[in-house]
């Protein structure tokens, strides 16, 4: 699959050439970074007093590249496609060999920083129960009411690491058709409809 | 125990024979002292693994072992020779088992009822304070005269478990019936003792 790079991507990346290689290598270090952390203006700022460049050139270029690095690594392009693709721009064969070899070291860990990106619901972390029986109360002694109280931790669905509990409250023939119900739903991954998907999507 | 041995743990207990019986013994401590919620010095814990040459997934692993043979192990009040049976049967050598068994007995109060204290409880009391008020005079009434209460309870949040403070002002004859039904609660909760 090639990639299509637009004109205004293009202008960006056409920077790249006028610089010689240990700087491309130093942007895209900025680009990763970039990636992993957020913009930092001071880094743009610093790289272009050092080369003479005004700040907009740097941070296209850098911003260009890393857009190239991700673009690249969600369609998981071979590396004879990124070649072609990266040809377009008429750089040196230089750079290309080094466009490449950035994209080959790292698209693995751009992946797996994509797949955090996009919200996803609560999920499961932790339990904690408590077995509690109840006894007498204000308005009625001598009771005996058994009562299981838990609460859920669920992980954020922005993706932070702090938790969200619930505290859920329920009596013993709840809970057992609770757990019949998830047990079922365990069992329902073991069908043979299941099995025949899994299979196909591997 | 009556309990299947999840996978990870056998296979975790071979890397814990790995060390010297002694380590092991200085290693359970540390590992209680984090249960204990006293905090593990992993740099001490280095140490204690630098001879055997474990690299940093071994010792996460035999910390995680250990906290889950000891946890577990006060949780269903297990005693000692249980313990030591039920290890060497799971393929942990005689000394290092006896080691273990032996930090397990001495400090298997103090880890129950450590585990006791951390266990669910919603909305927990911490601190209740009050003041007595008379009421001289007021905008409805020109002579009150009537004393009233003022409670400030401070507790952690049932959902969130971050500190809430309550105010509620009680009078005379309200707060007589709150101490009435108080004390008959509290008459039940000592029969239970």
């Amino acid at each position: 699959m090639l990639l299509v790079l637009s004109e205004e991507h293009k202008e960006h990346l056409s920077f790249l050439p006028q610089v010689d290689a240990a700087v491309v290598g130093e942007f895209g270090r900025i680009a990763l970074e970039f990636l992993r952390r957020g913009a930092s203006p001071k880094v743009y700022e610093g790289a272009a007093r050092k080369l003479c460049v005004p700040v907009e050139m740097v941070q296209h270029g850098v911003e260009g590249l890393m857009f190239l690095m991700t673009e690249s690594s969600k369609h998981m392009i071979s590396e004879v496609d990124f070649l072609d693709s990266v040809l377009v721009l008429g750089f040196s064969e230089e750079l290309n060999q080094m466009l490449l070899q950035l994209y080959l070291q790292h698209h693995s860990q751009i992946r797996s920083i994509l797949s955090h990106l996009p919200s996803s619901v609560p999920a499961y972390h932790n339990l904690e129960w408590r077995l509690d029986v109840q006894l007498a109360r204000r308005s009625a002694r001598q009771q005996f009411i058994p009562m299981l109280t838990m609460r859920v931790h669920l992980t954020r669905s922005d993706g932070h690491s702090d938790f969200n509990s619930r505290i859920l409250q329920t009596d013993p023939s709840t809970l057992l058709h609770l757990i019949s119900t998830l047990e079922a739903a365990l069992a329902a991954m073991k069908t043979g409809h299941a099995r025949r998907i899994l299979r196909n999507i591997k | 125990m009556n309990l299947d041995c999840p996978d990870w743990v056998l296979a975790e207990i071979s890397t814990l024979a790995k060390i010297s019986s002694v380590k092991m013994k200085l290693l359970c401590a540390q590992v209680l002292k984090d249960l204990l919620g006293e905090g593990i010095d992993y740099e001490k814990v280095g140490k204690l693994t630098a001879d055997a040459k474990f690299e940093s997934g071994d010792i996460k692993a035999s910390v995680a072992v250990l906290s889950f043979i000891f946890s577990s192990a006060a949780k269903h009040d297990v005693d000692s020779e249980s313990l030591s049976s039920e290890l060497q049967q799971l393929g942990l050598p005689k000394e290092h088992t006896t080691g273990l068994c032996k930090s397990y007995e001495d400090k298997h109060v103090a880890l129950r009822e450590k585990l006791r204290e951390t266990s669910l409880r919603l909305g927990r009391l911490d601190s209740v304070s009050w003041r007595v008020d008379y009421i001289l005079s007021s905008s409805e009434l020109r002579e009150v005269n009537q004393p009233v209460i003022q409670l400030k309870l401070q507790r952690q949040g049932a959902e969130s478990g971050a500190p809430e403070t309550t105010v509620v002002s009680v009078s005379a004859d309200k707060f007589r019936v709150l101490l009435a039904e108080l004390k008959q609660a509290q008459v039940l909760m000592n029969s239970l003792q």
